[in-house]
């Protein structure tokens, strides 16, 4: 048992935060070990003494009934040192017991969403901690029917998912499924959702978001009620949702403690949003170069004399004016928060001032290019933001290629797509996972 | 995955370059023309086109001309001598030389329809004079904003049930029916307005033979459901203004002589009244007045053996299809119609509202 020690000692040989205390107690000398950027040493000194400090009991006693964690092989230290444990070692009895520690607080508080907005609804959101977020949504949802399935996958760095489900609600196979998948696979690394993807055997390639991810717990608990299966990885500070559907796109939790009646204007105006951002940069190209007898002829007039002496075709003014938008957008995101609204000022007022008194693109071209954006940014959730907008190429390509018919075709194509889209076979134009919900959409 | 990625790229090429998307004119290098009048002389068209041009804030009207062997000769001749593209999807009106209608429309009509260029539910028009004099009015005139000539016959605009509708369609379908005739409006420079209706043009065979007054032309309008709503009829008694009108029509063929009995509804209110008439009276004389206006059109398009008002669409069940052809000349002109006019005074008038 002491080459346990001299092994564990060349492992972490290239660590300087390992640490190795020689101390006494109960007066009999003993060896703790552990990594000194996870553990507050004195403080956990303290515990372990309070701990073991039971005055009927000898140490000998102590170790004899199983009172604390006694590691059996090697390979358990490492791994409890590894999560933040500190291993004491009694080398009289030759036992290595892993003992519980007061860690450096190194994870953040839970504070507001960042990444979603949340109107008149609970207002915490996910840590990167999994204990703590699994801790918020039973916080938030009291049951004693929430499944918690933890496994762990990884050989060289383990990780941590966890597996959540609601008892009676949830689809049985689709948790069966995600379950076999990732225990079958518990050697693939997992750092991020691509790879989480592959390991769930989806293809990577695929536009459309198998999960619904949310950092918000009220949209979390809402899906397990709908019979969805929640997986929460560890250090990832949002929840995958299994499966997501088309309509996810337009609703969000808290909008349901408005009256519906407000509630359904809103997913109207988000529905409305979509189609505009995914339709108005192709129709524009379709009725300026391909089919203008589908304007009426004032309209028609007063976009012919807007373009009086723009060089390029319609195609090209639109696709430049659509990447330079493209890049406004993704530059307003990877700025500092400080730089940002220069930015938004020189993109939008500056530059859109500038590019129509420079007669490189027509005036109605900016209105659409605005009105694109504006609308785009109406749906729900950040992934599907993004899809449409890689989306709205294809339709504009296929305008300038048809025209209005290739509008029809762009869409009856997407829509295509979307139907080949589904998660074990649940459909991504489904609109629930167990068939007994009802409860206005 | 490389398989999938090269098949992608590969259709992609077919995609782009079997298209021909270089041949796509932008809007800005078009010629719209909103308007076109078409006069002939001798075996040559004369194409008139009226464009309306945005010129910072006001709207201009152009007008360029172009004479062909046929219209898409001139369309062309025009396309090759400006420096853009002509096309004619965007007419809303075609003005149409009187002389020209009096020799027959049949070709051109038929030449519009079969390169489906101008849509087929343009306005006709008939002009009471030269067309060269009557676009370079419509050019003096200096509109502030849309087209005078369209919403003169704008049904959300200037048209008023006086004025027939009809469209190229509608024109083509009586070239090729034995039992429907059309009118078409006609118009002049006026004196008091840019544009004046004098009328409507009644054509049987693509061949304007007749011409009946704007008064009948309500009544035309009525007959054929095209809403008369809001029209105000003038009596010796009283002004009234129709709300609405349904008819009802019931054929019948006793002894190879067509009989027909049609009833015409109307629902009015009072808005004028000279004196003091009884609501009976006004409902009389009201009826009198559109009955005898109704037989007074029906004697001059039996005369002229036109069926603008489509009665012998009733008759299709009646008649075989063999005899029903000669309808216009057979059977429309001995018709019989006992033509009914229903008044129902709705209101009369907002005195009592107080």
């Amino acid at each position: 048992m002491k080459i346990w020690l001299e092994e564990i000692k060349t492992v972490f040989k290239e660590c300087d935060d390992f640490f190795l205390q020689h101390d006494y107690l109960y007066n009999q000398p003993v060896i703790l070990f552990g990594l000194s950027t996870l553990i507050d040493i004195p403080q956990t000194k303290k515990l372990i003494e309070i701990n073991l400090n039971m005055p009927k009991y000898s140490l000998q006693e102590v170790i004899d009934h199983h009172l604390v964690k006694v590691a059996r092989e090697q390979n358990n230290i490492i791994d409890a040192i590894l999560e933040g444990k500190i291993i004491l070692y009694i080398p009289d009895f030759e036992k290595y017991m892993i003992m519980e520690v007061i860690s450096k607080s190194l994870n953040r508080s839970i504070e507001l969403p960042t990444n979603e907005n949340v109107i008149q609804d609970a207002l915490d959101s996910f840590i990167e901690d999994i204990d703590t977020n699994i801790g918020i949504i039973r916080k938030h949802f009291r049951t004693k029917f929430l499944i918690t399935k933890v496994i762990s996958t990884g050989i060289e760095q383990e990780k941590k998912i966890a597996l959540l489900g609601l008892e009676a609600h949830v689809n049985q196979n689709l948790m069966r499924k995600i379950e076999t998948q990732l225990k079958e696979k518990h050697d693939q690394e997992i750092h991020n959702a691509q790879s989480l993807v592959k390991t769930l055997g989806f293809s990577a390639w695929d536009i459309v978001p198998k999960y619904k991810s949310t950092e918000i717990p009220t949209e979390v608990i809402a899906s397990l009620k709908k019979g969805k299966v929640v997986l929460i990885i560890d250090d990832f500070p949002f929840a995958l949702i299994f499966p997501n559907f088309l309509w996810d796109m337009f609703t969000t939790e808290n909008e349901r403690n408005l009256p519906i009646p407000l509630m359904l204007f809103i997913r109207v105006l988000r529905v409305i949003g979509v189609i505009v951002a995914t339709l108005m940069p192709g129709l524009y190209v379709a009725l300026v170069s391909v089919n203008p007898e589908v304007l009426q002829l004032e309209l028609g007039l007063s976009i012919a004399q807007s373009r009086e002496g723009v060089p390029y075709p319609a195609l090209v003014e639109v696709l430049m004016m659509l990447v330079i938008l493209e890049l406004i957008l993704e530059a307003s995101v990877r700025l500092p928060k400080s730089i940002g609204p220069t930015l938004t000022m020189v993109g939008g007022i500056i530059l859109g001032q500038a590019i129509i008194s420079a007669k490189l693109v027509s005036n109605l071209l900016t209105i659409v290019v605005a009105g694109t954006t504006i609308a785009n940014a109406t749906v729900v959730g950040i992934q599907n933001h993004l899809m449409l907008r890689l989306l709205k190429y294809v339709i504009v390509i296929l305008a300038a290629i048809y025209g209005v018919l290739g509008i029809i075709v762009g869409t009856v194509l997407i829509c295509a797509y979307f139907a080949s889209i589904n998660v074990y076979g649940i459909s991504y134009l489904d609109y629930q996972v167990s068939k007994d919900e009802s409860n206005n959409g | 995955m490389g398989n999938t990625m090269i098949k992608v790229f590969f259709l992609l090429c077919i995609v782009l370059t079997s298209t021909g998307c270089w041949n796509n004119k932008d809007i800005n290098h078009r010629l719209l023309p909103a308007v076109v009048g078409i006069s002939k002389n001798g075996d040559k068209y004369k194409l008139i086109l009226e464009l309306p041009v945005l010129e910072s804030d006001n709207m201009k009207i152009q007008i360029i001309k172009a004479t062909g062997k046929s219209i898409a000769d001139a369309v062309d001749w025009l396309s090759m001598n400006m420096d853009r593209g002509v096309d004619l999807f965007h007419v809303k009106l075609i003005v149409l030389d009187k002389q020209f209608a009096k020799q027959g429309l049949t070709d051109v009509m038929s030449g519009l329809m079969r390169s489906r260029e101008v849509a087929p539910n343009a306005q006709m028009a008939i002009c009471n004079e030269d067309l060269d004099y009557f676009f370079g009015n419509v050019q003096k005139s200096k509109p502030p904003t849309g087209d005078y000539l369209l919403d003169f016959f704008e049904k959300d605009a200037g048209w008023t049930p006086n004025i027939a509708l009809t469209r190229v369609w509608q024109v083509y379908r009586s070239l090729h029916s034995s039992t429907r005739d059309v009118i078409i409006p006609i118009i002049q420079t006026g004196k008091l307005t840019e544009v004046e209706h004098i009328g409507s043009a009644v054509i049987k065979n693509g061949k304007m033979v007749s011409q009946i007054s704007p008064n009948d032309t309500l009544l035309y309008n009525a007959f054929d459901g095209q809403g008369t709503q809001g029209i105000v009829e003038v009596m010796d008694l009283a002004t009234v203004l129709i709300l609405s009108d349904w008819k009802s029509n019931k054929s019948m063929i006793i002894n190879e002589k067509p009989f027909m009995k049609s009833q015409l509804n109307l629902k009015v209110t009072i808005l004028e009244t000279k004196g003091n008439p009884s609501m009976d009276l006004i409902k009389k004389d009201l009826s009198t007045l559109i009955t005898n206006r109704f037989h007074r059109m029906l004697t001059i398009t039996q005369k002229k053996q036109a069926d603008i008002l489509g009665l012998g669409q009733t008759f299709r069940t009646k008649l075989p299809r063999a005899k029903l052809k000669n309808w216009r000349e057979k059977y429309y002109p001995i018709l019989k119609l006992d033509f009914q006019v229903n008044v129902d005074i709705q209101n009369e008038g907002f005195l009592k509202s107080d």
